[in-house]
């Protein structure tokens, strides 16, 4: 009997250790968790840029980029109307740190205004803090709809035999370290207030019985000490007195500790405001786009989408990439993963109407789920990036009906 | 006289020495339920409460004096009616105030500070040790639940504040970051990155309260005094009917 039991013991661990050890390490943020409509057609990420890969504690790097809102936002997210907004980054908790943000060239410590078909344009200085290979993505929180994801990337943080600190100035002069300022006296505080509780604990149940109290609380009325009969007696009373003031003047003396100490103080700020519009936003539009049409190639792993681009401007304009959800597809090189093949041209003529077909084999399509076979949105969206011979850039939000081949 | 027969009998039940019911029960009960009083205590709280216990710059004048006390008197209450009806012993708030105090701090520590890494000073947890001991000293001194409901529960409120302003005031210190002038501790909410918790989920400051010159915080202290009546009396509710009467049914007298 028990070696039957000893077997089903041993398969157990044994499954057990299988599941523990074939399970992969999580690098990622669940990106490909959200439906591929999620990730198209709400936030464009154009030009997402790391500056380094690996940095030591204390070290910055800089996350630089633009998202713009787009124009095709689904109406069941945000109500439609996104206007409250959150540039962040998107880490295993806090083993990096943002040190600095600027969108669209101001400072933005926090929450910012937004509306849809803006464009932010971002900056983000994060500092290592946790020695480690950490995935990290820039992230557009909106208010209503949730974080949306951009462009990832592994970032090593390597160890500073430094250490590390993460120093801010207070205005009242001096710079602390955030990583423990002020810890011990949080728990000396903590503590002192503990020890008088467990004293008050301590004081009720160790030189008094507690069970069989039962036996005499269950005969006398509820709103009684029971001093009658030595449940409660004066000397609790007097003691207990005794406890309370002693409480008291903690606290008083807590309060005339940290109003001396800390004698300068605000309340938490709730920041909030519109960013300028970027220098891209107040170029003339010169790209135009129709609806389009979308198909997938599961065979060659190809998405062609075909789309009326009107140049209304006054130069020829090229097409040089095409971005869709954190995926980039550059224009001009070869077919193949990361790259965009235009035909008949990429270059649209000054006036004219062009019915260009964007093609795209890469495998990523697929591997993370962007293309929306199986979901109620059957759209491809995304930005195409334009550029005139003289410099001039536009960012134009294109979406494509993608008809899939049931076979 | 009757009345002293009865006093004496019960004077000598109280100690009465049992063959089989010893201090090790006494001992096996405060031990064991410690960690059920704790975490229930500690899961209403987060319930109710949990971003402004998590965070430093959660702590807000307005909504944390509000919130928090009713969140954490609940489970205190209804321990305080079943230790003053079981044994007479004033404990009840205080022994979930240590127990939720020692559970909230194991959390803390492994599971913000050894597995996410935040600093410690970011994600303190708050006590709430000194207003329970006021709340069992006025159960003491009225015997009254009702009158520990209305003047324990208020200054219970009142108490939590002032014990969990003290160890937050360094962290209103202003600074300066980001070409603007924050607290240190809004400084910490955003620097320590919280992937899935986007600043404009803080639920504080919502408003400025003028029509009461500006003194936001002791209007929030009144309201918040008055909401943990009504969780206090919600702690009794469960003291009394999902607790002891339910034990009741099976027990000769209560």
């Amino acid at each position: 009997m028990l070696r039957r039991y000893r077997r089903y013991l041993w398969a157990a661990l044994v499954a057990g250790a299988l599941v523990v050890s074939s399970a992969l390490p999580a690098h990622a943020h669940g990106e490909r968790a959200q439906e591929a409509f999620l990730r198209m057609r709400t936030i464009g990420w154009v030009d997402v840029n790391f500056s380094r890969d690996t940095v030591k504690q204390g070290e910055t790097f800089t996350i630089t980029g633009t998202a713009k809102i787009l124009d095709a936002w689904p109406t069941n997210l945000a109500k439609g109307n996104p206007n409250t907004g959150y540039i962040g980054v998107i880490a295993p908790g806090p083993v990096v740190i943002l040190k600095e943000r600027t969108i669209n060239g101001v400072s933005a410590p926090s929450r910012i205004d937004i509306q849809k078909g803006r464009i932010y344009e971002f900056s983000l200085t994060i500092a290592g803090r946790r020695p480690g290979r950490w995935h990290v993505h820039p992230s557009f929180s909106v208010k209503g709809a949730g974080t949306l994801l951009g462009p990832g990337q592994f970032i090593t943080v390597q160890e500073n035999p430094a250490g590390f600190t993460n120093d801010v100035k207070l205005v009242s002069g001096g710079t602390v370290n955030l990583e423990n300022y002020q810890l011990p006296f949080v728990w000396i505080w903590l503590i002192i207030t503990f020890l008088i509780g467990m004293a008050w604990m301590i004081y009720w149940t160790v030189p008094k019985r507690t069970v069989t109290n039962l036996a005499v609380t269950s005969q006398i009325p509820l709103n009684t000490d029971g001093m009658a009969y030595g449940l409660i007696t004066k000397k609790d009373h007097r003691n207990m007195n005794w406890f309370a003031i002693g409480t008291a003047l903690l606290l008083v003396a807590g309060w005339v500790y940290q109003a001396a100490a800390f004698d300068t103080k605000m309340p938490l700020q709730v920041i909030q405001f519109a960013p300028p519009q970027p220098a891209i936003a107040e170029e003339p539009v010169f790209a135009k786009a129709g609806l389009g049409q979308a198909s997938y190639d599961k065979a060659t792993k190809t998405m062609t989408m075909d789309i009326d681009i009107t140049n209304t401007g006054t130069t020829p304009m090229e097409l040089k990439q095409f971005n869709s959800a954190y995926l980039k597809f550059v224009a001009g090189g070869t077919a193949g993963p990361g790259a965009v093949t235009a035909s008949p041209q990429a270059t649209v003529e000054p006036g004219a109407t062009t019915k260009l077909t964007l093609a795209m084999q890469d495998p990523v399509w697929e591997s993370e789920l962007l293309v929306p076979i199986g979901e109620s949105q059957l759209l491809v969206t995304g930005i195409m990036v334009f550029e005139t011979s003289d410099g001039k850039r536009n960012l134009t939000e294109v979406e494509a009906n993608l008809k899939p081949r049931f076979q | 006289m009757a009345t002293d027969a009865k006093t004496l009998e019960l004077r000598q039940l109280l100690n009465k020495q049992y063959k089989y019911i010893d201090r090790k029960w006494d001992a096996v009960f405060w031990i064991t339920a410690a960690f059920v009083v704790g975490a229930a205590a500690d899961i209403t709280k987060q319930l109710f409460a949990g971003d402004w216990d998590f965070w430093t710059d959660w702590k807000d004048r307005q909504w944390w004096p509000i919130i928090t006390p009713f969140a954490i008197i609940i489970i205190g209450s209804a321990l305080q009616y079943i230790q003053w009806l079981a044994w007479r012993f004033p404990t009840g708030m205080t022994y979930t105030a240590v127990c939720m105090f020692v559970c909230t701090l194991i959390g803390r520590w492994i599971q913000w500070g050894a597995f996410v890494y935040y600093p410690m000073n970011f994600v303190w947890p708050a006590t709430m040790v000194a207003a329970a001991i006021f709340a069992d000293w006025v159960l003491l001194k009225t015997k009254s639940f009702v009158l520990t409901s209305i003047i324990g529960s208020m200054v219970f409120a009142f108490t939590w504040w002032v014990s969990n302003y003290i160890p937050l005031a360094p962290y209103l210190q202003p600074a300066e970051w980001m070409d603007r002038v924050v607290t240190v501790a809004d400084i910490q909410g955003i620097e320590y990155v919280r992937s899935q918790t986007p600043e404009y989920l803080r639920i504080i400051e919502h408003g400025s309260l003028r029509t009461f010159l500006g003194e936001t915080q002791y209007v929030s202290l009144v309201f918040g005094a008055t909401v943990a009546v009504a969780g206090y009396w919600v702690g009794q509710f469960i003291g009394r009917a999902l607790a002891i009467w339910p034990i009741g049914r099976f027990m000769k007298k209560w």
